[in-house]
């Protein structure tokens, strides 16, 4: 997904449009930006997270902070700005990540073992999980849906549904919980 | 999600004009605005200092006045500067040279009452009262700040805030000292001053919860 390269005047023209609340504008101008965002990323970023959901991550901070450019001030180092500080975050994310996980030589494989295999198997295949997610409340079955069966990001299921990150969470949890009540009585 | 969809989704959702934040020079005159009509009712209403005439005609009072004052208006302009994006980066260290002046200025007064022999000498006794002082007369120009700050954008929490509540603290110790009769330099520099340090290191701590990025759900 790229958009037709643009200077940076036409950028600064297309978001005094956006201010103006013009869509048309806004997706041109958030098109020729990704791109910018991506090869950046690209440049510095050394971490596991995908370089699109880092340029996701600049383009949502971009939009929270749309009234904050000055037509009067260049566009590219207010766009730099932004990506630089999200950037950033994403990188003080990995490092805490980082902190916390442990290094293993071998992984343990136990989703090779045939009981192990079985299990999943049956309720992957069944009806019986069909039936279990029908009896979740609706806020848990799309919280499920969205994080384990399309396995978006939790800040992409925020955006996707309209819940916070804190009640996606919360759902998920209680759903698990829910799940594995049903599941185990069946 | 593709970015793509993502991008389709913001702009759907940016159908409806913003409104631009006022350059930092604006912002902080409206904050002046703001701040000093209150802190001459506080003022009044505490009754100003009897020896307030006086005190004009002392220059180490006055220079110690002018740089609280000084450094509240630069350090506000600073916490403005820091939420906009793209501007230098020089802008949010310039508060450092009134900074600098006040407490030299302060720590000067402290010297000439150290060498001063006799009941003007150097005095330190305790006056906790400075502290919840200080956080009375600066509640409004603190209020107003953090409610400003939260417009801008998060890109330097800690700097921002820590200059927001800098400013707050120092405006409030300028107003205080127009009705609190305590000059002492030991005394500025140790309850008052160092009540403005604190209350900056306190803004400062709670940064990151005022101003942070939050991805508001998609239309």
């Amino acid at each position: 997904m790229t958009g037709e390269p643009i200077d940076e005047a036409e950028m600064a023209a297309l978001m005094r449009a956006t201010q103006q609340g013009d869509p048309a504008a806004y997706a041109r101008l958030l098109k020729a930006v990704a791109p910018i965002v991506r090869r950046m990323a690209a440049r510095r970023w050394t971490g596991s997270e995908e370089a699109d959901d880092v340029v996701q991550d600049v383009l949502l901070s971009l939009h929270q902070v749309r009234h904050t450019y000055d037509p009067d001030r260049p566009f590219i180092p207010w766009l730099m700005a932004i990506a630089r500080n999200r950037l950033a975050d994403v990188q003080r994310r990995q490092a805490r990540r980082a902190k916390g996980e442990v290094a293993v030589e071998i992984l343990p494989e136990t989703f090779s073992g045939q009981e192990t295999k079985d299990v999943v198997d049956r309720l992957a295949y069944s009806d019986a999980l069909e039936q279990a997610m029908a009896e979740l409340p609706a806020g848990q079955r799309r919280a499920v849906e969205l994080l384990r069966f399309k396995e978006m990001s939790l800040k992409e299921a925020s955006a996707a549904s309209g819940m916070s990150i804190s009640a996606l969470k919360v759902s998920m949890h209680r759903a698990m919980k829910t799940l594995r009540t049903i599941l185990t009585k069946q | 999600m593709e970015t793509e969809e993502l991008i389709g989704r913001l702009a759907a959702g940016a159908g409806r004009p913003v409104r631009r934040l006022a350059p930092p020079s604006a912002r902080l005159l409206f904050w002046l605005a703001v701040s000093l009509p209150w802190i001459a009712v506080v003022v009044t209403v505490m009754g100003v200092r009897p020896d307030l005439t006086a005190r004009f005609e002392d220059p180490r009072w006055i220079v110690e006045q002018g740089a609280a004052l000084v450094t509240a208006v630069a350090a506000a302009l600073a916490a403005f500067c820091a939420g906009v994006p793209g501007r230098p980066r020089w802008e949010r260290v310039v508060p450092i040279v009134p900074v600098v002046v006040w407490i030299g200025a302060v720590g000067f007064g402290c010297l000439q009452d150290w060498i001063r022999p006799g009941p003007g000498g150097v005095m330190f006794e305790s006056d906790w009262a400075c502290l919840p002082g200080i956080v009375f007369v600066g509640a409004a120009p603190g209020i107003a700040m953090a409610v400003m700050l939260h417009k801008g954008a998060p890109l330097a929490p800690f700097v921002s805030v820590g200059l927001g509540g800098l400013a707050a603290a120092a405006l409030a110790d300028f107003g205080l000292r127009l009705f609190h009769a305590q000059d002492a330099g030991l005394m500025v520099l140790v309850w008052q001053v160092g009540s403005v340090a604190l209350l900056t290191v306190l803004s400062a701590a709670i940064g990151r919860h005022l101003v942070r990025w939050r991805h508001l759900p998609l239309h």
